[in-house]
């Protein structure tokens, strides 16, 4: 690399194309000066500087939404500015936002200390923001390890409960592992991508159009294939996806609540960002439709169909909701799978994962209200008798439960909709016969925890030394109380009009 | 066979063997003493691809830093080799699938997995000088590398958080 190659690159370093990222960086950082400078009876304010600082963000992030670097790369490459990325900005904001929320209610239950849980919580958002654009493999594997470490943290930070270490434990193994594979298959891809002796063989193999070019021009390599298997199943295993999701059950229900709920909804929607621009039409991977389409076929098939019958016998609401996950990720799936012929099903992945964010948070943000502090024994019986006691937490929790579940006139419902819409336009009959199936079956447990919340009373346990007592519930304070109710507006709206937004994310 | 495919060859054999020690010693000082040795090769390797900064960094990281690390930590918790806890043992027919499954795809591997190779002295020995790397980690790679600051640092924060006594704040003292 000579030196004008060199001042090339680094003038190709736009760095005001990454302002929201940025910001998030430095006031991450500032929260740890204020930890330092604050006296200690202040300390309390940290979270809402925490909480402004993304609400400013998402702010400015609206303000310029159209900005000038949009269809544009930058950073020699690395990134690619584009809507889907944009849009993938704001719903990583959103998330980190309600999770700070939930934060602010569960973690001081605990003896945990609180600044280092937002500071890394707004490193990690950084870390899917930049992961959801990113154009290059080098950035995507430090962007995805960023956050990967970031969670190991967070899913531990309970660290008096045996519980939330042995998550941590676990999701760390589990993480190291797919990191392997993933990065195994990388190597594998710039390897032979980069031989001489193969035609359209370039030096720049991490680039996914470069990469994407090559792989055209040689349509049938073992090794590119064996490599892009590699990809697939580690970024499978970020997603939850069958055969790789055992570590789901035990790290949801060990991490805290709102950890919990940020892996569901925020990690799982990276991976897919990732392989919406992988597989999608015209991805990296577009020219092995052949090895990527049956692959993720069978796989979206298998998780669904694992999710839901592995959902069916739980009583812990956290692990319950954790292999719900994994059935929505195999719901996701088949829209990736869609997404290789039907460009409209990148905007039904989208919608979906909107849709998933506004019904999931409702849900976590009631468990989070009827939690007590053993943030990993939440059964499905303390909700016994929520609908009298709380009426409101009752129906944010029916909204969110009939949301995720697919129920007609609720956001769910719509996502679910436009996914089989493009399913069935690409042909995937006997993937949209067992997503079916799977729905059928979501409704049972879903419904199971709704019966628990309306129709059935607390019975305190015969004994009392016995059974455990239930733990006590929060009240709902005023700002929690009306972004709950926001977010079951949200989904009952969103599902009767979806409208522009609708229209906007599934008609490009 | 000429002198530096011979060498190629020595350092993949002594790189494989010492791997599968790594895998198969009981006893975990041996088994990191023979990471040390896999390192050795495949630097060795990166020696006969005429990649000595890579050759140098992995040396100097990994066999330098990281395994005197593991050896660290092997002595701080005082593992004995003969002190492993006995896994479950998988049913025979998920063994023998198991076995089967691995079987196949190193043949696959090695039965389709050939690539053409070029003539290697023809090429330009990318990875053997410091100048370009460091140009391209300045100028290219300059996001990666600030992104890698923050990992390092929520790393370190993540230790202090999971490992330090947590002295709960008293609220409005």
């Amino acid at each position: 690399m000579t030196l004008e190659a060199a001042k090339l690159a680094a003038a190709d370093n736009l760095w005001g194309a990454i302002i929201p990222e940025l910001m998030l960086g430095c006031i991450a950082l500032l929260l740890l000066g204020l930890e330092i400078i604050l006296p200690r009876k202040h300390h309390g304010l940290i979270p809402d500087v925490a909480s402004a600082g993304l609400l400013g963000t998402l702010l400015g992030l609206f303000l310029n939404w159209k900005s000038v670097m949009l269809g544009s790369e930058t950073f020699s490459g690395l990134l690619y500015h584009s809507t889907a990325g944009q849009m993938m900005r704001a719903f990583f904001l959103v998330a980190a936002l309600l999770v700070c929320l939930l934060a602010r209610l569960t973690l001081p239950r605990q003896p945990v200390p609180r600044v280092e849980f937002y500071h890394i919580l707004l490193v990690v958002t950084a870390a899917m923001m930049l992961l959801a654009q990113s154009n290059h493999f080098v950035l995507l594997f430090v962007t995805l390890e960023t956050l990967t470490i970031g969670l190991y943290v967070l899913v531990a930070y309970h660290r008096t409960q045996p519980t939330s270490l042995e998550a941590g434990l676990k999701y760390l193994l589990m993480g190291a592992l797919s990191s392997g594979l993933l990065l195994f298959g990388i190597v594998l891809l710039y390897g032979v991508a980069g031989n001489p002796a193969l035609p359209a063989h370039t030096s720049q193999g991490l680039n996914y159009a470069e990469l994407a070019r090559f792989l055209a021009a040689n349509p049938n390599n073992f090794v590119a294939a064996l490599g892009i298997a590699l990809v697939l199943a580690g970024l499978a295993f970020k997603v939850g996806a069958f055969p790789f999701q055992i570590w789901v059950p035990d790290v949801y229900q060990g991490a805290p609540t709102p950890v919990t709920a940020f892996l569901a909804v925020a990690s799982k929607a990276a991976g897919f960002a990732v392989l919406l621009a992988l597989c999608g039409n015209g991805g990296a991977f577009s020219p092995y439709g052949w090895l990527v389409t049956p692959v993720l076929t069978a796989m979206a098939a298998a998780t669904i169909l694992f999710g839901n019958l592995a959902a069916l016998t739980q009583h812990n609401v956290k692990r319950l909701i954790g292999l719900s996950g994994v059935s929505h990720a195999g719901f996701l799936l088949l829209g990736v799978v869609a997404a290789h012929h039907i460009p409209m099903a990148v905007g039904a992945v989208y919608f979906y994962l909107f849709a998933y964010l506004l019904g999931s948070f409702a849900v976590f943000g009631v468990m989070a209200h009827v939690s007590g502090p053993d943030d990993a024994e939440q059964e499905l019986d303390h909700y016994a008798g929520l609908a009298k006691e709380s009426p409101f937490l009752a129906t944010v929790l029916a909204v969110g439960l009939g949301s995720l579940a697919g129920i007609p006139p609720l956001a769910g419902f719509m996502g679910k909709l436009f996914i089989f819409i493009a399913a069935f336009q690409s042909g995937a009959r006997v993937l949209l016969a067992i997503a079916a199936i799977g729905v059928v079956i979501s409704i049972y447990y879903y419904f199971g925890w709704i019966k628990a919340a309306f129709f059935e009373s607390w019975q305190p346990p015969a004994d009392a030394t016995e059974g455990p007592a239930r733990p006590a519930r929060s009240p709902v304070g005023l700002l929690t109380g009306v972004t709950l109710g926001a977010l079951a507006l949200a989904s009952v709206v969103i599902g009767f009009y979806p409208g522009p937004f609708g229209q906007w994310l599934t008609m490009r | 066979m000429n002198l530096p495919s011979l060498l190629f060859s020595g350092f993949l054999i002594l790189t494989l063997v010492s791997a599968l020690g790594v895998v198969l010693n009981r006893n975990a000082v041996n088994a990191a003493m023979c990471l040390l040795l896999c390192l050795v090769g495949v630097a060795g390797l990166f020696v006969a691809l005429d990649a000595y900064l890579l050759a140098f960094l992995l040396l100097l990281v990994y066999a330098g830093a990281i395994v005197a690390l593991f050896l660290f930590i092997v002595m701080l918790l005082d593992a004995r080799g003969d002190a492993r806890p006995s896994l479950h043992r998988l049913p025979l027919a998920a063994r023998v699938v198991a076995g089967l499954l691995v079987l196949a795809g190193v043949a696959s591997f090695l039965l389709r997995g050939r690539l053409p190779s070029p003539e290697v002295a023809a090429l330009p020995a990318a990875g053997a000088a410091l100048k370009p790397y460091a140009y391209q980690l300045f100028t290219t790679y300059l996001l990666p590398v600030q992104i890698l600051g923050f990992l390092l640092l929520i790393a370190m924060i993540g230790v202090i958080v999971l490992s330090r006594k947590f002295v709960p704040i008293e609220e409005g003292s």
